[in-house]
């Protein structure tokens, strides 16, 4: 039974686990195992007070097991008990696995009891100790806020979007044993597509491989296999990929950007280009094959057109800044520079790395324009914000460009 | 809970002519708090999501409901989305057969006993509103400022913008209004967010799904299921700023709102900050809910992550689909509540009346209460009268529900309503509310308003690929109430932005938005309703119009529907 129940956990069906689990309980009443494991399910179930149930009776049998100790903390915390949480988080301060996890889980009763200041001092050891603590940070942002710190505030903000769900894991062999027991396609697509963003390569394309091999009718591993082989310069495999994509009629927009990246690394720019066009017939709001498109006409130098293709890129997807600062240089080449300012001046915020281009090019525009003044003083912005990001290559031409004009 | 007084609702049951007079006083058990009577009153209407297997989208998430006045006789409307076949070239051939969205006259007769008959006429292509579109939402608002409510419908591939002629039809006038859009629309709200006395045009998008782009997902089971949003890029939503010469101009991109974008679901309009201008909120699905904060010079910023209602306590961003804008707690500002995807838990938003939100949904109780639903329509509502909004969810999974696998419409889910404790906690009263409150289908749209004018707020729930449901209210008729109307002469008639208060003796006043938007995919009666609970005693309405201008009238009464014009009461 609990094999049973263990199995339907590992495929995330989450109720029929917690009734598998109730009986295996049942039938082994000493065991630790089936209770934590039910409490994780209820978990997931977002049943927190019957998870926290579950934690205190398997911690009953098997005290000293650290993940059903910061589980239990965890629940009551989301279940509303937060006197015993503070309790239990309090000793696994002294847990150095459960540091992190502790530290946040006090952090979080601290606001919900309006104490910010007790607070911040909690979350700032948490990201101390982990710093890669996503939840922490946005704790820390809150908390920051409500004590009036917006600076504080924002620049926790942007701390966690840059590390997103990122969590310190506690070593958990008894979870790990379920998660070791799927072994499906699914499992292994997923497990490609973690190798491919930890930069291996060879891992991601054996990956997705042996999850097409388990279950041929994933599509999205044919489509995420013509850009590996294509990094992998495998142009055979990841044309047969492609072919197949197709094939099956399954998300065509991006197989055809994907194969138009494809042929563009081969420098076949004539059937890169139709292949972004075929992306866009398929989906006309395909930023990306917009842009991409918009590239090889710019290098072909058809200008009027390449500007076009930037544009619907832009307005498709106004966050992707690239395609913005694509048109603005290509309005400043064609010498339609008050539209470049139209389209340069909203990629300026937020001020990142990728700023300081954007405001060279704008501060570019405005010269062109004959607005010379506010050209300077954009350089000015621009070179300084260059620098503040280390891109000293850039600061330079901004000084050159800014010695010329003075 | 307040419960009803037995022989004063039996005696209003008893009136309605629509054989909905469930229980007399004599009956030992209590009448439920809702009588399903969509049937009974003639509005017969299914949704038809067009599932052919291919599990495209757009089939799971419509579609929404209008509640309004399109004739200006004193009742509620009823104008229905419909959804259709997919791909659009199928909807084509299917030609005149096809499915259509369908407009509802209701012609409620009140006798001079008070005796109420409800009926409702479908008047759909007397109005010229049959549209043919793969429809998802509708908004209301008068754009034109000519009396009468117009219609804004969202589809999947287009938008809809169709005037009221002000003699019981349509015209459709998408294209010379400069409101053309292809993308897949969702929800919409009408509201003048530059103070010039002309409804703009906030317009929610989802994501770029196109047929042709359709993608294949699997359950964790390996089954066929429809995919989660973040399978698709988000789309933008675009803001349309009203020219006052029945033109809008894209303003989107002007008022910084191509700056953060999500997969957009609903949308709420209030003054979030309290400071006197309108707020935009949108409800996005697995990206940050956005909060757009009003600049007063025609821009917005999103202040969503750093107000706190964007994400959930662990900074994780969450499945949300509609929303419910109004102060539940009687402290004066606006909260909001957010439906969420099954297992999320919806989540209560508290306003510290700057903008700044606390996550409250396990202090309120409303976490644990919808855990094991997937929420959608939603909205504050006082169906007791007793003066503390109580909330209704509309509920319908999107993915497979594991208990229903291998069942035909594996999507299904039960509504709920929860009762306002007056103490900021709410308990489920949904076994008390009626049978319709046990039946599970694929709830989707909700819609609130006096359907019956009978002095309390009923509601209207779509379900996709099911049929409507009309819950007449019988529990409100146990307290006092007044509704108000407002009127201004010239611009923005039915001054939607205003916030109404009711102040009541020894009692915190009471605040209302006159608004139409909220919940999903769906729009709700302008008339501001208040429960006044035990005493029909008002102090005075006072009401700050979307100017900034605040008048104050003295003299109303409670247990009726007040219409106050501008300029009429004291400043």
């Amino acid at each position: 039974m609990g094999a049973l129940a263990r199995t339907l956990h590992a495929w995330d069906q989450w109720g029929a686990a917690h009734d598998a689990y109730l009986r295996a309980q049942a039938l082994a009443p000493r065991a630790a195992e089936w209770l934590y494991l039910d409490g994780v399910a209820l978990q997931r179930l977002a049943r927190h007070a019957d998870a926290a149930a579950c934690f205190d009776e398997a911690l009953r049998r098997a005290p000293d097991y650290l993940p059903a100790r910061a589980k239990l903390a965890e629940s009551l915390v989301d279940s509303g008990s937060l006197d015993r949480a503070e309790v239990l988080y309090d000793a696994l301060r002294r847990e150095p696995a459960a540091e992190p996890v502790a530290e946040f889980g006090l952090g979080r009763i601290a606001a919900a009891r309006d104490r910010h200041e007790a607070a911040v001092a909690h979350l700032e050891r948490a990201v101390a100790l982990f710093p890669e603590y996503g939840a922490a940070h946005y704790a820390l942002a809150l908390s920051y806020r409500a004590l009036g710190r917006r600076d504080a505030a924002e620049r926790a903000l942007d701390e966690h979007v840059r590390y997103g769900p990122r969590w310190p894991a506690i070593a958990d062999p008894m979870l790990a044993g379920v998660a070791s027991l799927r072994d499906d396609a699914e499992t292994a697509f997923q497990r490609g597509l973690r190798l491919a963003d930890e930069g291996d390569l060879a891992g991601a394309i054996a990956a997705h491989e042996e999850a097409l091999a388990r279950d041929p009718s994933i599509a999205q591993a044919h489509a995420n296999l013509i850009s590996l082989y294509g990094r992998a310069r495998n142009w055979a495999k990841a044309e047969e990929h492609y072919r197949a994509s197709v094939a099956l009629g399954f998300n065509l927009g991006d197989a055809h950007y994907d194969y138009g990246v494809l042929l563009g690394l081969q420098e076949k720019w004539d059937a890169a280009r139709d292949a972004y066009r075929q992306a866009i017939a398929v989906d006309p709001r395909h930023a990306q094959a917009h842009n991409n498109l918009g590239q090889i006409l710019e290098r072909q130098r058809a200008l009027e057109a390449a500007a076009a293709e930037y544009r619907l890129a832009a307005e498709s997807q106004p966050s992707f800044r690239i395609a913005g600062f694509n048109l603005g240089r290509m309005l400043i080449a064609l010498g339609r520079n008050d539209e470049a300012i139209h389209a340069l001046e909203p990629l300026v915020e937020p001020r990142d790395a990728e700023a300081p281009r954007f405001l060279f090019a704008l501060a570019t525009a405005h010269v062109r324009a004959g607005h010379r003044d506010e050209g300077i003083a954009r350089a000015n912005d621009a070179r300084q914000l260059a620098l503040k990001f280390g891109q000293q290559e850039l600061a330079a031409a901004i000084e050159r460009e800014l010695a010329q004009l003075r | 809970m307040r419960r009803r007084v037995p022989g004063r609702l039996a005696a209003l049951a008893a009136s309605i002519a629509i054989g909905i007079a469930a229980g007399d006083a004599a009956s030992p058990a209590p009448a439920p708090i809702f009588v399903e009577s969509a049937a009974a009153a003639g509005l017969a209407f299914t949704h038809v999501n067009g599932a052919t297997g291919n599990y495209y989208l757009p089939e799971i998430m419509g579609a929404g409901v209008a509640l309004f006045d399109y004739d200006n006789d004193g009742d509620l409307d009823v104008f229905l989305v419909q959804g259709g076949a997919l791909p659009a070239d199928a909807s084509a051939k299917a030609g005149r057969d096809a499915a259509t969205c369908r407009l509802f006259r209701n012609d409620l007769i009140t006798g001079a006993d008070g005796r109420r008959t409800l009926r409702f006429s479908d008047v759909t292509s007397a109005a010229g509103v049959g549209l043919r579109n793969y429809g998802m939402g509708a908004a209301v608002g008068d754009y034109d400022n000519d009396g009468y409510q117009d219609l804004l419908v969202t589809s999947f591939g287009s938008l809809t913008l169709l005037r009221n002629n002000g003699n019981g039809t349509f015209t459709d006038v998408t294209r010379q209004a400069g409101v053309s859009d292809s993308g897949w629309s969702t929800s919409a709200a009408f509201f003048d967010y530059d103070r010039d006395g002309f409804l703009d045009l906030f317009v929610a998008h989802y994501v770029d799904f196109t047929i042709a782009a359709n993608k294949l997902c699997n359950d964790p089971a390996g089954a066929r299921d429809y995919c989660s949003p973040r399978a698709y890029r988000p789309a933008p939503a675009r803001l349309f700023r009203n020219d006052g010469r029945g033109h809008f101009v894209d303003a989107t991109a002007a008022a910084g709102i191509t700056k953060a974008y999500g997969a957009g679901l609903g949308v709420a309009v209030g003054d979030y900050n309290g400071d006197g201008w309108l707020d935009v909120y949108v409800a996005n699905d697995g990206t940050p809910n956005q909060l757009w904060i009003n600049g007063h010079d025609g821009t917005f910023k999103d202040e969503g992550p750093l107000s706190g209602a964007a994400l959930n306590a662990t900074g994780t961003p969450e499945g949300s689909m509609g929303i419910a804008s109004g102060d539940f707690d009687l402290d004066g500002d606006e909260d909001l509540f957010v439906t969420n995807i099954v297992r999320e838990t919806s989540v209560l938003y508290v306003n510290d009346g700057r903008g700044n939100f606390e996550d409250a949904r396990v202090r309120s109780g409303l976490g644990a209460l919808t855990a094991a639903f997937t929420g959608f329509g939603t909205d504050w509502i006082d169906y007791d009268n007793d003066g503390w909004p109580d909330l209704f969810v509309a509920n319908g999974a999107v993915n497979i529900v594991e208990a229903l696998r291998g069942q035909p419409s594996p999507y299904r889910m039960r509504n709920q309503l929860f009762h306002n404790t007056g103490a900021r906690r709410f308990e489920e009263t949904s076994a008390a509310a009626g049978p319709a409150f046990a039946r599970a289908e694929i709830g989707r749209g909700a819609a609130f308003g006096d359907i019956d004018n009978d002095g309390d707020v009923d509601i209207v729930v779509t379900n996709n690929d099911g049929p409507v449901r009309l819950l007449l209210n019988q529990a409100g008729a146990a307290n006092h109430w007044l509704q108000v109307r407002l009127d201004q002469p010239s611009s923005n008639r039915f001054a939607i932005g205003s916030r109404v208060g009711v102040e009541r003796a020894g009692r915190p006043a009471l605040w209302r938005r006159v608004r139409t938007d909220g919940s999903y995919l769906s729009a709700s009666d302008v008339r501001a309703h208040f429960g006044l609970g035990s005493s029909a005693e008002v102090g005075a309405v006072v009401v700050e119009w979307p100017d900034g201008g605040r008048e104050r009238w003295a003299d109303v009464k409670g247990d009726r529907l007040v219409t106050l014009r501008r300029g009429t009461g004291r400043r």
